[in-house]
Order: C-alpha cells, then sequence, then structure tokens
C-alpha cells in the first residue's frame, strides 16, 4: 500500500468515524441532522476504497465499502485528491446526487468540524479543547490499529511478537479514554476503559489540558513528563514504539 | 516483619527451613513459657532439638506413636498450653488424618502443626515418606489453617504468626537445606492469608507456594528476557487464601500458572480455581504439580525438574499458557 492510499484508508477510518463522536457532543450539529435519512458516500474513482456516512433513525452510523445506493457521493480522482480533501486543501470531487443539496448541506457542517483535528485548529473553549482531546484519543488509537491492518512495516513488527497486551490512553477525573489492543499480530481500536486486563502501558493525563498540550504536540514529550502533563506505566520500551508510530501517524494526517 | 516479632534469628544465612524452625521456636519459648514441643522420635530430622536443650521439662517424645501425639497436643491444648507438634508431613498429614481431623480441628484446639519433608522434598527417602496429599487433606478440614513457606526466612515468620494466631495451624514445610528466596527476615511482610506480591507483571501470574517459589521467580527472570511481563504470588497461606491477591492477577493478566510440589488435584491449584470459579470470571489457568500420580524416588532437586515444578518447567509453561485464549473475543474490527 503506498503512503497516499495508506493516508485515504486513515482518513476513512480513524477520522471520517469522528463524524458521530462531534454530532453526539455538538447540540447544535444535532439539530442540523435531526430526522435526517440518506447515505454519504466517499469514494475513489476506479477504486473499492469507500467509506459512508448512514444518516436513519435520528442517528448516524459509518460503514466501509461501497453503499450499493448511495443518496449523495463525493467521488474523488484519486486517493491524493481525497487526502488533500480531508487536509482542507483544494480538492473538488465529482458529486453524485448534487441535487439532493438538502443532504450535502446538513452533511458539510459535520465534515467541516473534523477541521478541528488539524494541528492549527487551537480552540480556546475548555470545552472545545476537551472535545479536540477526545477525537484524537478516538483518532489516534483508530489509526494506530489502522496502520498495523494496513501491514505497516514497524507496526506489524510491533504487533506480531505481542501477545494479549493492552496501550490505554486515559484522562482522569471523568476524561475520554482509549485503547489499542494488540494479539499475536491482530489490533483492535476501543474507546474507554479497558476492564478484561490490566494495561500493559497506561498513558495517564491528570487533566484535558495535559492531554491536549501532549497530544496536539505543543509540548514536548519530555517537557511534558516533567510538566506532569503525562505519566507513563508500564514498559517504557513499549511506549516509545507506539509514540514513534504516532508521530508517523502524525505526519501522515496532516 | 511479620506482626509480633520481638526475636531475632541468629545465624539464619547457615540455617536451613526445619533448623530455623527449631531456633524460632526456641528463641519464642523463652518469651512464652506456654509453649510446649512434641514430637515422634523425630526431634532430630525435625530440628527441634535446641527446644528440648532449653526447656527439657517442655520437651516430649511420645515415641513412634504419632496419632496418639495428636491427641496428647490436644490435651495440653485444653489446659490452656500451646502445643506445637512436629513430624514428617506424611505422618502429620495422612496416617494421623482421622485424630488431627476429631481431636484437633473439632474441638478446635490451639495446636499448631509443624510438618516437615513435605511434597518430594525427601526425595531419596522414598515415595511412602514424600507426603504430596497434605495440603488436599489438611484444607478440607474446618477451622484448620494451612501454610506453606517458601525458605528459611518465610518459616521463621510463619511460626512466629502461627503462635499469635487462635486455633489449628498447620505448617508445612520442606526437608532442609532449600535455598533461600529472601534475602532477609526484614525483606517481606508476613501476614497469614496474605499472599506477597514477588513480583509485578501484566502478561501472566505465576502463583507458587513453598520450595517452588524460587523457581516461579526464576522463570518470571527468563520470560522477562523474551519481552514478558510476569507477575509472581508467592500464596504462603493456602487457607484462608487471598482471594483479594489472586483477583487482582486474574483481572490483570487471566493468565494463570499455579506450582505446588504436591498433586494438583485439590491442593493450592485448586483452591485457586475455587476462588476464580466462583467469581465469575475468566481465564486461563494452569496447575503445575504431580499429575495425579505418585512421586518416583530421587533426589529433590531432580524430582523438581522431573515434575516440571522448577524454573525450566514453569519457563515452559508460561510459553504454553501465552499461547491459549483466555476468550471468546475474535472480534478485531476497531471500534467507530
Amino acid at each position: 500500500m503506498d503512503r497516499e492510499e495508506l493516508r485515504t484508508r486513515l482518513f476513512l477510518r480513524a477520522a471520517l468515524p469522528l463524524t458521530k463522536v462531534v454530532r453526539e457532543d455538538d447540540k447544535l450539529l444535532r439539530l442540523v441532522t435531526k430526522n435526517m435519512t440518506g447515505v454519504v458516500q466517499f469514494e475513489i474513482k476506479n477504486a473499492e476504497t469507500a467509506a459512508h456516512l448512514i444518516f436513519a433513525d435520528d442517528a448516524l452510523d459509518v460503514k466501509f465499502g461501497k453503499h450499493e445506493k448511495p443518496t449523495v457521493s463525493f467521488v474523488f480522482k484519486d486517493y491524493k485528491s481525497l487526502n488533500d480533501f480531508f487536509t482542507g486543501k483544494l480538492a473538488l470531487p465529482w458529486i453524485k446526487g448534487l441535487y439532493r443539496l438538502d443532504i450535502i448541506a446538513r452533511t458539510v457542517p459535520l465534515l467541516l468540524k473534523l477541521k478541528m483535528l488539524m494541528p492549527e485548529a487551537d480552540p480556546k473553549e475548555p470545552e472545545q479543547r476537551a472535545l479536540k482531546v477526545k477525537l484524537l484519543l478516538y483518532m489516534v488509537t483508530t489509526a494506530l490499529s489502522q496502520l498495523n491492518k494496513a501491514g505497516d512495516e514497524q507496526m506489524t513488527k510491533l504487533t506480531k511478537k505481542s501477545p494479549d497486551r493492552i496501550y490505554q490512553w486515559v484522562v482522569e477525573n471523568g476524561g475520554p479514554a482509549a485503547y489499542l489492543r494488540m494479539k499475536n499480530g491482530k489490533t483492535k481500536s476501543g474507546r474507554g476503559i479497558y476492564t478484561r486486563r490490566r494495561p500493559f502501558v497506561l498513558m495517564r493525563f491528570p487533566n484535558i489540558e495535559g492531554a491536549y498540550q501532549v497530544l496536539t504536540s505543543q509540548a514536548p514529550l519530555v517537557d511534558a513528563v516533567k510538566q506532569g502533563f503525562v505519566v507513563t506505566e508500564g514498559a517504557m520500551e513499549y511506549s516509545k514504539e507506539i509514540g514513534l508510530r504516532m508521530q508517523y501517524i502524525e505526519e501522515l494526517m496532516a | 516483619m511479620a506482626k509480633g516479632l520481638t526475636w531475632t534469628v541468629a545465624d539464619a544465612d547457615h540455617m536451613t527451613q526445619a533448623e530455623i524452625y527449631g531456633e524460632v521456636l526456641t528463641q519464642l519459648g523463652h518469651q512464652n513459657d506456654k509453649i510446649v514441643a512434641l514430637t515422634a522420635d523425630l526431634a532430630g530430622s525435625t530440628k527441634i532439638g535446641r527446644f528440648q536443650k532449653d526447656f527439657p521439662d517442655r520437651f516430649f517424645n511420645v515415641g513412634i506413636a504419632e496419632m496418639n501425639m495428636m491427641g496428647i497436643a490436644s490435651g495440653m491444648a485444653a489446659t490452656g498450653l500451646l502445643p506445637v507438634v512436629s513430624t514428617f508431613a506424611a505422618f502429620a498429614a495422612l496416617r494421623c488424618a482421622e485424630h488431627v481431623r476429631t481431636d484437633i480441628c473439632y474441638q478446635n484446639r490451639n495446636v499448631k502443626i509443624i510438618a516437615t519433608h513435605s511434597g518430594t522434598s525427601f526425595g531419596q527417602a522414598g515415595t511412602t515418606h514424600h507426603c504430596t496429599e497434605d495440603l488436599a487433606v489438611m484444607r478440607a478440614m474446618a477451622g484448620m489453617t494451612v501454610i506453606a513457606p517458601a525458605d528459611a526466612y518465610e518459616t521463621a515468620a510463619a511460626v512466629a504468626a502461627s503462635l499469635e494466631y487462635e486455633g489449628p495451624v498447620y505448617i508445612r514445610i520442606g526437608r532442609s537445606f532449600e535455598a533461600p528466596l529472601h534475602k532477609s527476615i526484614d525483606d517481606f511482610d508476613f501476614e497469614i492469608g496474605k499472599a506477597i506480591k514477588l513480583r509485578e507483571g501484566t502478561d501472566i501470574t505465576v502463583i507458587a507456594t513453598g520450595r517452588t517459589v524460587l523457581g516461579a521467580i526464576a522463570a518470571a527472570e527468563m520470560a522477562e528476557q523474551q519481552g514478558l511481563s510476569v507477575r509472581v504470588l508467592d500464596l504462603h497461606t493456602i487457607k484462608p487464601i487471598d482471594t483479594e491477591a489472586i483477583m487482582e492477577a486474574v483481572m490483570d493478566t487471566r493468565r494463570i500458572i499455579t506450582v505446588e510440589d504436591h498433586n494438583v488435584y485439590s491442593g493450592m491449584g485448586s483452591a485457586v480455581a475455587d476462588v476464580i470459579a466462583a467469581s465469575g470470571k475468566g481465564c486461563v489457568l494452569r496447575k503445575l504439580g504431580l499429575q495425579d500420580e505418585f512421586s518416583i524416588v530421587g533426589y529433590p532437586d531432580d524430582l523438581l525438574h522431573y515434575y516440571k515444578m522448577d524454573e525450566d518447567g514453569i519457563a515452559e509453561a508460561i510459553q504454553e499458557v501465552m499461547k491459549m485464549d483466555f476468550e471468546e473475543d475474535e472480534d478485531w474490527e476497531d471500534e467507530v
């Protein structure tokens, strides 16, 4: 899988699903998409790569692969074009179902909200900073898992030799949490705290602001540890490996 | 240090488990004149000669009459004395089973039974003198506390703690000559019913008791070289069992290996299994020990190796158990 294809995979499988989270979190977006019915697809021309948002029963679901009959479909000429679209660069897809402007108009605000994942987005309101932390945690854990599933050499090297292990990220005092489970080459990302076994590596953020500083790379890791923004418990060698893969994801999705 | 220990263990580095027991008993005898010692013609083998020397009036050799000894001890306890009975485990737990049950446990008498040469530790003495059933027998007796210290220092702590513990106690120790696990008596906290966590780990837990604990530590260190994180619990008290430590291990690692110099049926591993089954939580459990067979004759360390209760056997089991699944969770789709 080449770099652009890998990036597309991460945008569709790690970033796009976060539309569900922003819709749940944002009253206005829930209102905008209330009782909306339809399927909005993102696809690459002449490729199987696709994902679609399903609006039904006042809920949003995200599925991967091509939908048989999408209401609206954003068709990109190649992987790079889709990647440019998700990083806010100029990329105009061909839109099937353009006449369904109502669906498009109600979907775009959800997509725009994902712009807060970009490094340059630096919200000042505490609620928005908390949302960004939650989105980044969910995205990074999913992206790590997707790197493995896509066959990334460094990631598979780590997961293939791994027995059943949990890498857990937690913002304390009721903040968001996410985990990555690996076992003999397989990975799964999940939200919340994995309760079936103790984490092999636990990255604890005492508060949202510390997590924000670390996850947005505003505080270099060494400084972040010194200042108590993050406490890592467990195997240091492995947390370092994961840290390097997180940096790689940041590069890919920038 | 264990609660109530006011004595010091002199020259402990050069003493065996049984010698330490004899030494501690003597020291405590100086502090508590209620302590009396009984043996069935095995004062030398059970190392309580020093007690006999210091307290000839409080030492009783009943002759080769172990069952009678249990009855005598029960009667002494009824008068307020604190009898400590010493003999080989095979005699204490098997030959005397009915007497321990009826005379001591049923009466809830404050008798301490120190069973030496337990498991296969009597090596060359042969199968008849091995005792790989005593944990099963003793834990089945209502009211009995069952302890298997890992080394001489733990033996010292266990004997002292048992003398302050009301009710019958069975302490299972080895032949002697077992290598020390701890560096000193101050190296650990001993409390009856509380396991000692010797190593932290998140991949798998080895729960060992008695002379197998040392091998568990060595196996954990070997596994660490291969990138595994192995927790080791020294479960010195089999009854009352430390449910909290066991369940913490289950929830944290989901893979458990128990190791005991005993038949795997109804011993420490079964006690651990009882705890896990009652909790409703899932995990893989492998019980190392004698797999329902009588022990062969050999040197004690060779027998540990033969029955895969030493570091090599435990290390092998760690690798095998790490490959096993503990749950039907094969959903590897990322959560979205």
